[in-house]
């Protein structure tokens, strides 16, 4: 389990962390998400020691990261960067070899990585000479080329073609599901990181402002949201209950905000009194909307 | 560099090797460096022939005598073969009956001047100054005998008298004869010396300006410490700056002694030894300068303006090394030997022209490594707080700070 507690990193005046805690258990996927410059690359750099806090921690099952222990992780770094002209085999070796993997194992492991990723018949290019789809997926087997223990990625689907998507995807999944690597990566596609994630950490000015399942977050929210679509009502039949406001009108019907002590069946009562209820039912937000009402709050 | 097949290692201590063997073999390969050795093996294969086949042989010289004195310009040929051969100048003289035939010859090219009775020595449009000389005291020898005899002094007394030198030149410092040879050999291994330490070390420059464009320098952060990436660089570049040095040393010694260019090899090997040496640890004194100027800029356009610094001080010690083949006991020239911005440079002219004392080189070795390990932990921290700041220029001052901790361990203790 990646844990990481009490970050703080400022630049200047800037503050770019404060006081960012969050963990990334065996086996599970979390999704890092958060508007830009919102303190995601400063988190995953200082997790992987790239960057010093100015206060706070970064543990590893239990024990402080020390350089012994980081050479262990995986990382893709928000700025893309290989060799330009060095060959992709000999990079992923060169890079496997300092992350302490043996020669011999270095090259199978290169290899592997590379036929995962499909990229295979591309070993003996130089990566200048690649697609730049092509040299992101060389990108992420150089963060997987020394079977990492840990991955932090920051958005590693960036620039990626569906295929690409659903390759990486797979590789992050069985990452985690058949290896227990914990994987962090960041991403603006939030319905990809909906579809992936066991669960998100969302980031804002510095500052972790929700994290935890979707579920969670989900229950957690405090708006009482529900989409009513009543047939043959006069508009406004609602206006007068008191503790319920018209959040949203849509296609669909309208969206009702209920304050904490309105009951939805007394709602629902006078929908029905009113018209042919259509629709009456909670709203499950998306994770967009959730990144919404958080970041705007 | 055998290091266990399957079990990964655990710490990243030696991971500055497989830096140095990829920073090392990627050059070696590069074009740029079979074009520049290719080119400093041409120029000196040029000076090594020049100097064996060219100037610097014997001059010779073709004279032609002519006059009716059989007696007087017989023993005038004496002493011009005798007076050629003490300053080894290669003599030719001929007998031309007619002044007019001679003269001729002389025109032609045939003859570089003309001898004729009544001491007029007939050039075409001069007479070569070491030519003159030699007849001068020829003919100034053959007067001087002639007059001795009529005056009644024997045969023997006046060659005695005549061989005597007249004066004898001696200094106050003994002289090494080898000394001139000597100083061209240091004056050569300066100039490689002092490209080797400019090229290399804007090569270890260039090659941290690669890793910060190319971003790839984070991910090497992320797998090893900013002091073993650095550690790594300079001993690969400057391990490929020692092969191509020794072998262009070997190379020059060779052909030198092959061609009878350089009678005193073993000069020659000391003399390449000693700035091999001071090379090395100069190298490894400036290298790490030459990284962080690299590392504060974001493409290689800039590197020119981080460089003008250290540009300068190799720049200015290698014009002092220059002017200690001529002084090299001047207080500029012992001073630039001892002082480690300037002593890899100026110390092995001093060595070579046998005018360092064993207590000033040693200093100046203390001084150098001192230097080396007091610099390295600065350039390091320099280096790690710039080598990440992507995109712009980052002042000193900057990178000071912010590599408050950066190499290696997260604040987490």
């Amino acid at each position: 389990m990646l844990e990481l507690t009490g970050l703080r990193r400022t630049y200047g005046d800037l503050v770019a962390l404060d006081d960012v805690s969050f963990t990334a258990p065996a086996g599970h996927i979390v999704g890092f998400v958060g508007p830009n410059g919102a303190g995601k690359t400063t988190a995953m750099r200082i997790a992987l020691g790239v960057l010093t806090p100015d206060a706070g921690q970064v543990r590893w099952r239990g024990e402080p990261v020390d350089a012994r222990v980081r050479r262990r992780f995986g990382y893709m770094p928000e700025e893309r960067g290989l060799y330009p002209r060095m060959r992709v085999l000999d990079q992923l070796v060169y890079l496997a070899r300092l992350h302490g993997v043996g020669r011999t194992d270095a090259r199978r492991r290169a290899l592997e990585t590379l036929e995962v990723l499909g990229v295979a018949e591309r070993a003996g290019d130089r990566v200048e000479a690649l697609s730049l789809g092509n040299q992101q997926r060389v990108q992420l087997a150089a963060a997987l080329v020394h079977e990492p223990e840990l991955l932090v990625l920051d958005e590693p689907f960036s620039g990626l073609d569906p295929v690409g998507v659903d390759v990486l995807s797979a590789v992050l999944r069985r990452q985690a599901t058949n290896h227990g690597v914990p994987v962090v990566f960041s991403s603006h596609q939030l319905d990809l990181v909906e579809r992936l994630c066991d669960a998100v950490v969302l980031i804002d000015h510095g500052r972790i402002v929700a994290k935890g399942t979707i579920d969670e977050l989900r229950a957690r929210r405090q708006r009482r949201l529900f989409l009513v679509q009543v047939r043959g009502s006069a508009r406004g039949w609602h206006d007068s209950i008191p503790g319920v406001d018209l959040a949203e009108t849509t296609d669909d019907g309208d969206v009702l905000e209920l304050a904490d002590d309105v009951d939805e069946q007394r709602v629902l009562d006078l929908a029905r009194s009113s018209g042919d209820v259509v629709r009456f039912g909670p709203v499950r937000p998306t994770l967009a909307e959730l990144f919404r009402e958080v970041v705007s709050a | 560099m055998s290091q266990g097949a399957s079990e990964p290692r655990s710490t990243d201590r030696g991971s500055w090797r497989l830096v140095a063997a990829r920073d090392f073999s990627v050059r070696f390969r590069d074009k740029g460096f079979l074009i520049s050795t290719a080119i400093t093996i041409t120029v000196l294969t040029v000076f090594i022939l020049l100097r064996a086949f060219g100037g610097e042989s014997a001059p010779s010289f073709e004279l032609g005598l002519t006059g009716n004195d059989a007696a007087t310009i017989l023993a005038t040929v004496n002493e011009l073969d005798e007076g050629a051969e003490r300053r080894g100048i290669d003599l030719t003289t001929g007998f031309w009956d007619g002044e007019a035939a001679a003269e001729e010859a002389v025109r032609s090219g045939r003859l570089d001047a003309v001898l004729a009775e009544d001491g007029t020595l007939l050039g075409e449009s001069s007479v070569p100054s070491q030519l003159t000389q030699l007849v001068l005291e020829a003919v100034a020898r053959v007067r001087i005998a002639g007059a001795l005899g009529e005056a009644g002094v024997p045969t023997g007394e006046v060659d005695a008298l005549l061989d005597r030198p007249a004066i004898e030149v001696r200094t106050l410092v003994p002289v090494d004869p080898a000394r001139d040879a000597n100083a061209g050999i240091a004056f050569i291994a300066v100039l490689l010396a002092y490209g080797q330490l400019f090229g290399y070390g804007v090569w270890v420059a260039t090659g941290v300006i690669e890793e910060k464009a190319s971003r790839v320098v984070e991910i090497l952060l992320s797998a090893i410490r900013p002091r073993q990436l650095l550690a790594g660089k300079i001993a690969g570049i400057g391990l490929l700056g020692v092969v191509q040095l020794v072998s262009i040393a070997a190379y020059a010694i060779v052909l030198s002694v092959a061609t009878g260019a350089l009678e005193l090899p073993g000069v020659a090997v000391g003399i390449a030894f000693v700035v091999l040496a001071w090379f090395t640890m100069g190298f490894a004194f400036f290298a790490g300068l030459f990284a962080v100027s690299g590392s504060l800029v974001a493409r290689t356009e800039e590197l020119q303006n981080a460089m003008v610094p250290i540009n300068l001080i190799i720049f200015v010690s290698f014009f002092i090394s220059i002017g200690a083949l001529e002084s090299p006991d001047s207080t500029l020239s012992v001073a630039a030997s001892v002082l480690p911005f300037s002593s890899a440079l100026a110390m092995p002219v001093r060595i070579a022209l046998g005018s360092a004392t064993t207590a000033q080189i040693v200093l100046s070795i203390v001084l150098l490594v001192g230097g080396t390990a007091a610099l390295v932990p600065l350039s390091a921290r320099l280096y790690a707080g710039a080598v990440l700041k992507t995109g712009s220029r980052v002042k000193l001052r900057d990178a000071w700070r912010s590599a408050r901790l950066t190499d290696g361990t997260t604040g987490s203790r």
